[in-house]
Order: structure tokens, then sequence, then C-alpha cells
């Protein structure tokens, strides 16, 4: 395990295009995050608003206890940008040919493939720690309630959030082997047609579109109060239980699929 | 001990037979050269003992055991074409490739050296000529001084001077002992460095063996007389001849290497009431010889 990372980070450390997209990926963190916080203190501190506001939603969403939700949910906006570094960093072995030379220099191919899904893990913690320091500071900066690891769990459902859609982006990467291929397969399906494929079922097939891949991990963070509001709201909760396991079993899938696809094609 | 025994190797891509039912065995020192036009299945083989291609059937050994990831760290290979990190430069990718194979760091400016790159060594791979390319990947599979070494084309790229340096560069390793197993299209390259060759030929192994033995080349004899058909008619006759053919210009008697004997053939022919006009002794090309190898089983 610790020699296949050191693999990985000897393949990256040098790698400029790596550095300049993942400090862009933590700054954009940041910054989404610190413009929906803008909106809130706009709406909260205008006069009219600010007491019908408190009424309706109570609490900022960005003070705690809510705001380590409201966080992960705005940060889970911008998945796609691990996954465009997680399909870089695959293709880009395709195309240097770099996986056949590690497997002709004494990698086994499950020791190969397992290393990029340990690096899809690490990339997962890192946006997750990421978000959890984001989170602190803006609940900091909202200063109305104390300090709280209440609602912490959804720091929690992020990181398996960001797991999700990382592997997705890895399996991509090594079905379609090109780097453009598979960024834009990528991006079309999580950022577009999963979305309208969600609306379509929910509306005409029975909410099924809940248990599409990624969206039965997006269910698992929504923006705080839209929860309670969807619950006075809509006629059908989720089952919560039932797309979780749900989304279990997709990562499992992800997985199984990398792993067989590895390790049986030709190079 | 065998370095590689291939058993019954079959490779299909799709409806293309790749290899079929490829059999043979490399000996331990030997260098192997794996001959045969493009196409004709070499790197297929290589692939698939490297483990980067999987076979459709059959089967192969490395060191007569079971192959496993452990042997490809001991073999030392390149494969068609240079593979590395485009944005690390050539002591980055040698350290990858050395943690792979599980050899110090120390060995990295010996090999960078072997190949004449000590100047460049901390130059992007991207910012490498075609021949750079080419010297780096063989520094690579010279890490931690294999006993092993595969090959596949590897003077692909190189100028003359870069040629005849990695051909010495394979006699040096041979002289010390290493088993070298290398794949070209180029025959006299394999006549020049190899002791063993196997001929392949659109998947069919052709034949394999000692290079004495496989590119031994036969002797020609031309001879012409008045009448020809009156030559060619005697000479049916000569003891020794392996084939008696007329074309346009000669009657030309194939022998064996070293079984022509021009004044013996001369002297035949006067005591038969015939007097030469032409008698001449040839080599057949290297060239003629694969030519009808290959063509032979069509």
């Amino acid at each position: 395990m610790g020699k296949l990372l050191a693999l990985e980070w000897m393949k990256l450390k040098n790698y400029r295009t790596f550095w300049i997209l993942f400090c862009i990926y933590l700054a954009t963190i940041f910054g989404a995050n610190y413009i929906i916080y803008r909106i809130q203190v706009y709406i909260y501190d205008e006069r009219q608003a600010k007491g019908f506001a408190a009424m309706v939603l109570g609490n900022p969403p960005y003070s705690f206890p809510t705001v380590w939700q409201a966080a992960a949910h705005v940060s889970s906006w911008l998945l796609f940008i691990p996954g465009l570094i997680m399909i870089l960093t695959v293709t880009n072995e395709y195309s240097f040919k770099t996986h056949r030379q590690n497997v002709i220099d004494g990698l086994t191919r499950r020791q190969f493939i397992t290393s990029k899904i340990l690096f899809a893990a690490v990339l997962a913690v890192i946006s997750a720690v990421m978000v959890a320091i984001t989170a602190a500071i803006f609940g900091f900066m909202s200063g109305d309630a104390s300090f709280s690891f209440e609602g912490f769990s959804y720091i929690g459902y992020y990181l398996f959030q960001a797991m999700s859609y990382i592997m997705v982006a890895l399996l991509m990467g090594v079905l379609f082997k090109r780097g453009a291929l598979a960024i834009g397969v990528f991006f079309a399906y999580s950022t577009v047609l999963e979305q309208i494929l969600v609306m379509v079922l929910n509306k005409f097939a029975n909410w099924t579109g809940r248990y599409l891949p990624l969206e039965t991990t997006d269910i698992m963070v929504p923006f705080p109060y839209i929860q309670g509001l969807a619950r006075k709201l809509l006629a059908t909760e989720p089952n919560y239980t039932a797309v979780f396991i749900t989304s279990v079993v997709y990562l499992a899938a992800y997985l199984f699929i990398t792993i067989k696809k590895f390790q049986t094609d030709d190079m | 001990m065998a370095i590689l025994t291939v058993e019954d190797l079959h490779k299909n891509y799709g409806p293309i037979q790749a290899l079929k039912g490829v059999s043979f065995s490399v000996p331990k020192g030997s260098v192997f050269g794996i001959l045969g036009p493009n196409g004709s299945g070499k790197t297929t083989l290589l692939g698939i003992i490297l483990n980067v291609l999987k076979a459709s059937s059959g089967s192969f050994k490395l060191f007569d055991e079971v192959p496993t990831h452990a042997h490809r760290q001991q073999i030392g290979t390149l494969l068609e074409t240079p593979n590395f990190y485009h944005y690390l430069n050539a002591v980055q990718n040698l350290t990858i490739a050395a943690t792979i194979k599980q050899r110090g760091k120390a060995d990295i400016d010996r090999v960078l050296e072997l190949v004449n790159l000590e100047q460049r060594k901390f130059s992007k791979f991207s910012t490498y000529s075609l021949g750079m390319k080419q010297r780096l990947a063989i520094a690579s599979s010279l890490l931690g001084d294999p006993d092993v070494l595969i090959f596949d084309e590897p003077t692909n790229g190189l100028d003359p001077v870069g040629i005849v340096e990695t051909r010495e560069l394979i006699k040096k390793l041979y002289k010390a002992g290493k088993t070298i197993i290398m794949a070209s299209h180029l025959l006299d390259e394999v006549e020049k460095v190899c002791t063993h060759v196997a001929i392949l030929q659109t998947g069919t192994l052709l034949t394999h063996g000692h290079v004495d033995e496989i590119l031994i080349t036969d002797e020609i004899v031309e001879t012409s007389a008045p009448d020809m058909q009156q030559l060619q008619s005697i000479l049916q006759h000569y003891p020794g001849a392996k084939t008696v053919v007329l074309n346009d210009l000669y009657v030309e008697l194939t022998f064996s290497p070293g079984a022509a004997s021009l004044d013996a053939l001369n002297r035949f022919c006067f005591e038969q009431g015939v007097t030469l006009q032409h008698l001449r002794l040839r080599k057949k090309s290297l060239e003629t010889k694969f030519f009808e190898l290959t063509q032979n089983t069509k």
C-alpha cells in the first residue's frame, strides 16, 4: 500500500498540470462557499428580510451546526474537478503507455490499478478535509452560534459522495482510455445528463430517479432546510436507507468493473 | 535451464490470428533472435510473455517456473516503443522504473553513462530526440544489471553510430553471460549478434535453432556452355548438387556450404565432353535465404 502510494507520488510530485488543477480545486472549494456565504449575509443583514429569513429558515445555514451540511452541499457541485484530475492521471498512463511499462517492469496489474484506487481515495479524503476546514472557518465567521460537531456526519456523507464521483471518473478513464473522451462523457453525465434523467424518472417513474448512480450520493447531502421543506412539500420522502445501500452497491460495482477491466484487457 | 519456454501459444485479435501455436525455448546464455517481417507476431509474442497481452491459449514459463511479476522484475525489457512520463526527466523516470523493479537508485547514473545520456539526464523526456528516447529505454532495461534482457527492435530510430553502439552493447552483455531475447525484422542484425534464431511469419513459427544452422547460406555455382540443354542434362547427375536449375543465362547448381568445388565441377564437365564458358561461385544472399524461408510455406 505504502509503496504503491509512494510510486503514485513520484509520478505526480513533478507534474505541474496536476498541481495547478489541484490548487485551483482547493481554491474553488473556498471560493464557492464564500459566494453562498455572502448571499446569506446579504439576505440576513438586509433590514426588511432579516426577520423574515430568520423566521422562515431559522439560523443562517453557514452558522453551526448546519454549516457542515451547507459547505458539504455547495462543495459537492465542484466534484467534477477532482474527477477531472483522476481522469487525467489515469489516461496519461494510457497515452504515455507507461501503464504497460509499469507492468513490464514488474508491477502486477492489480498493484497498478490499486495504486490508482488509492489515489482516488486520497483525493476524496483531501477534498473532505478541505471542506471541513472551510466549513469551520465560515461557521466561526457567521458567529451567531458556538462551535459544534453536530451535523458533522454530513462531512462523512460528503467523503462518500466524493469517493463515488472520483471512482466514476476512474472508471471512465479505464473504459475509454483517451482523456478527452473520458472527460467529455464524465462531464456530460455528471453535470447534465444524470440531472435530466433524475427529473424525468422522478416525475414519470415513481421517483426511481433517486436511484441513479450519482444521485444516490447527492441525495444524502441536501442543502440545509431544503430537506425540511421537501418533507413538507413532497408526497414521498426518499427512503434514505435504501438510497444509501444502493450507493454502496454502486461504489462496489465501480471498483469491481475497474479492477476487472484492467486485469483482463490487453494493454 | 531454459530462460523461457513457450508452448503452443495462440493469440487472436478478433478474427485475426496473430499467433498460431508457437513453441520454442530459449537456452540460458544465448542471444535469441526472433526474426520476422513486420506484422509477423514478434511484439505480440513478447507482449504475452510480459503480461501486457493475454494469450488466447497456450502457456509459457520463465526460468522454468510459472511466470509472476517477480520474474519480470528480474528481466530488463524494451518493448516496442520507449514508454516514459513525458513531463519527467531521465533521472525521475528511471527512479520510477527502479522502484518498481525494486532496484537501488544508485544504478541510475551508471546506466545513463552506458548509453551516453548523462549530459541530458535532467532534461524532460518530451525534449528528447527519437534516438535519445530509445537510448533511455535501453538504459532503463539495464537497471540493476539483470541477467535476462528482452529487446524489441532495439536499434529502431537510432543513427548509424547508435546502431553500432547498441550492437556492441548487446555483444558485451552476451559475453558477460547475459541471456538476451531480441526481436528484429533486420536479418543482418540477427546474423551479426544472435546465437539462436526463431523465424516467425504471420504468426507461425517456421523454424528455430542455432543461427549457424538456420541462417546457413547455400553456395551457388553458375555455369554456362554453348549447349545449355546438354549442360543441364549432364549436371543433373553431378554428385553433391542439391538443385540444378537452368535460367536465362546460366545453369545454376546449389551446394551445401563448403561443398562446392569449382575444379572438380570443371573436370566433371570436361570428362562428359562439355567445355564450360562460364564458371563462378557465389553465396546466396541472406535476403534470398530469408525470402525463401518465408515463401516456402505458402
